[in-house]
């Protein structure tokens, strides 16, 4: 390795990048507006009970409460619409009466109630719906411990780890920070490729390994700079510094080669624009699941970006250490390894 | 001959079953310019590309300066320089950056970017971007490019392809310098007047194959017709053209009689062009 022609290959690369007015303006605004996002959204979590309930046959107790307009507790027509209204946050909580409930009371039994919870409902919510029902239930039947409960999470258990919504962003925004490197770094690519400037590169002294290392470190740099400043300005590095910035390290590295990737398989900056924004897509798929729970199941595992994005998440928003996140850095050093040596064969494949 | 730069046996290159290149031989002197002449997909190209390492020859060998084109292409790259005919600069950086980036690739120590640009005529013009040149500017910056490193061989393929007649002269003219300090130049180009001016000796290369290879002047007198073309006006006042052969004996004889019976109006001698002894050579035009 040469590390002179490194250094003038990056010294290239670099007054390219900050030559290229469209990939400069979308990195400066891409960075400044998820800064923006992130300290527009609420700093705290909703707290507010809002609960329904679904009872065919409505004992008079529960009716009252539902008739009071000072209550929270919606009544829906049928289970579907209970449960539906948890999934889609109507709702943080269900609770479904069976239909012989006062039957079953009468006959001196225990009826079974079912409860729904939303996935980002307070652990606090829990012991509060279960007293309103046991309180309600005394009311009717002038008893306690009148029933027992079926308690169903809807989505992703995350029961008691509510996060502000601005922190549950957080591994979102960075992955979308990443990811606008495989655009710009596959431009850069595709671009020489298409100027013919790759080709008068090749026919120097330069080696193919040289200029792999010049774009890799241009990739990896600009790719590490950004995120690892979003973090530093949204608190990101708080807990965990050192694996914080070990799982950064290597999701620039992982976009560094889906760079490679991609800039091999288009032969335009307009197919690398086509492509690059259904791989982006698809790449922040598990971070929408972090935002959402419940959105997405464990397909999404097959996604090489969920393991950044939940390490990220569970090291940034929970202070989770090696002991829990490592399976996932180990996954993700697998995957890294994968998509940067498949970059490097292909792309070096299409230069040869 | 003097020492051998470029040579060449029996390569080969093909595309499935297209042979594009067929096991061609040739030797290039140092100092010599080589005109390599051939109609669109005739293996030009390909040759070019195999000769600078661009691409592995299927059969055959090559060596530069005698160095493998096969196996030390980075040895070769350190000792030719390549003037694309693709204009490939990288057009938001200046002139002087375009050249720097090279000299830093080649290892190039007190590299005058100035006095090159200087010399291909883009005096005042260094610290422009490249994207504002002119067809003309932008091809005489990659024949600057082409020199940074003082290469022993240069290849320039197309060099003054649609250019205006000043460019055209200066980058010949910078050809012809190079020859002078000792390069070995291989120049591809259809155009005939300019390998005739230019080549110590030309190549046809037709279908993967080299049709012919010599000296202008040679192939000019192994295929041409050499004759004088006298035209003159007749007695009913027409203009006619009159030809007397050349290397008959009896060309004075026959230039006098012509000179005291008619009214000369012009009297020049025709040679056959490199197109036309191409076009006998393979039946094929160069433009084709």
């Amino acid at each position: 390795m040469n590390f002179s022609v490194i250094k003038a290959l990056l010294k290239k690369d670099f007054s390219l990048f900050l030559q290229n007015r469209f990939y400069m303006l979308m990195t400066i605004v891409g960075l400044v507006f998820y800064i923006i996002i992130f300290f527009i959204m609420p700093n705290k979590v909703d707290e507010q009970l809002k609960a329904g309930i679904y009872a065919p046959v409505m004992p008079p107790a529960f009716s009252i409460l539902v008739a009071d307009p000072a209550s929270s507790l919606t009544s829906y027509a049928s289970l579907e619409e209970a449960k539906a209204a948890v999934e889609n946050g109507d709702s943080q909580v269900a609770i479904v009466l069976p239909a012989d409930i006062m039957q079953t009371w009468a006959s001196g039994g225990k009826p079974e109630v079912e409860i729904y919870y939303a996935s980002s409902a307070p652990i606090e919510l829990r012991d509060a719906v279960i007293s309103l029902v046991k309180e309600l239930s005394y009311i009717q039947t002038g008893q306690s411990l009148t029933f027992d409960t079926n308690e169903q999470v809807m989505g992703q258990d995350m029961l008691g780890e509510q996060i502000p919504m601005r922190n549950r962003m957080v591994p979102l925004l960075a992955i979308f920070i990443l990811m606008m490197e495989i655009l710009s770094l596959a431009s850069l690519i595709a671009e020489e490729n298409e100027q013919g400037t790759a080709r008068a590169l090749l026919v120097t002294p330069m080696t193919v390994p040289e200029l792999f290392a010049a774009k890799g470190i241009i990739g990896v740099g600009m790719a590490l700079g950004q995120v690892v400043l979003f973090m530093l300005l949204v608190g990101g590095f708080n807990s965990q510094p050192l694996i914080t910035l070990g799982v950064l390290l290597l999701g620039s590295l992982m976009v560094t080669g889906l760079g490679f990737l991609l800039a091999s398989l288009t032969k335009s900056l307009m197919s690398v624009t086509a492509w690059g924004m259904l791989l982006f897509i698809i790449l922040a798929i598990p971070g929408m699941g972090i935002m959402f729970p419940g959105l997405i199941s464990n397909w999404a595992k097959v996604i090489p970006s969920y393991y950044l994005t939940d390490t990220v998440n569970r090291v940034v928003n929970y202070g989770a250490d090696l002991s829990v996140v490592g399976g996932n850095l180990l996954i993700l050093v697998g995957f890294t390894a994968v998509i940067v040596t498949a970059g490097i064969v292909v792309l070096r494949r299409r230069y040869q | 001959m003097s020492q051998i730069s470029i040579s060449v046996e029996k390569l080969s290159y093909w595309y499935g079953d297209l042979k594009a290149v067929n096991q061609i031989s040739f030797e290039v002197a140092q100092g010599e310019i080589l005109g390599f002449l051939g109609p669109n997909g005739a293996g030009k190209t390909t040759t070019q590309k195999m000769l600078t390492g661009q691409l592995r020859p299927k059969d055959g060998r090559a060596t530069l300066l005698g160095f493998d084109v096969a196996k030390d292409t980075e040895e070769i790259h350190r000792r030719i320089g390549i003037c694309f005919e693709q204009t490939n600069l990288y057009e938001q950086m200046t002139a002087l950056e375009n050249l720097q980036l090279f000299a830093d690739l080649f290892g190039v120590n007190n590299f005058n970017g100035y006095a090159l640009l200087k010399r291909v005529g883009l005096a005042g013009r260094e610290k422009d971007k490249v994207a504002g040149y002119s067809k003309g500017m932008k091809q005489r910056l990659m024949v600057a490019r082409s020199l940074v490193n003082t290469p022993s061989i240069l290849f320039m393929d197309e060099p003054t392809s649609g250019l205006d007649p000043v460019s055209s002269e200066s980058i010949r003219d910078i050809i012809l310098e190079e020859r002078k300090r000792g390069a070995t130049i291989f120049l591809t180009t259809h155009d005939m007047w300019e390998a005739d001016k230019l080549c110590d000796r030309v190549a046809f290369i037709n279908e993967g194959s080299i049709a012919a290879l010599d000296a202008p002047v040679n192939l000019k007198q192994q295929y041409g017709k050499r004759s004088l073309i006298a035209k003159v006006k007749s007695a009913n006042g027409q203009l006619e053209n009159r030809e007397i052969a050349l290397d008959t004996g009896k060309t004075a004889e026959e230039v006098s009689k012509l000179l005291s019976s008619e009214r000369v109006l012009t009297l020049h001698s025709e040679e056959a062009t490199l197109e036309d002894i191409f076009i006998k050579i393979t039946g094929r035009r160069l433009t084709e």
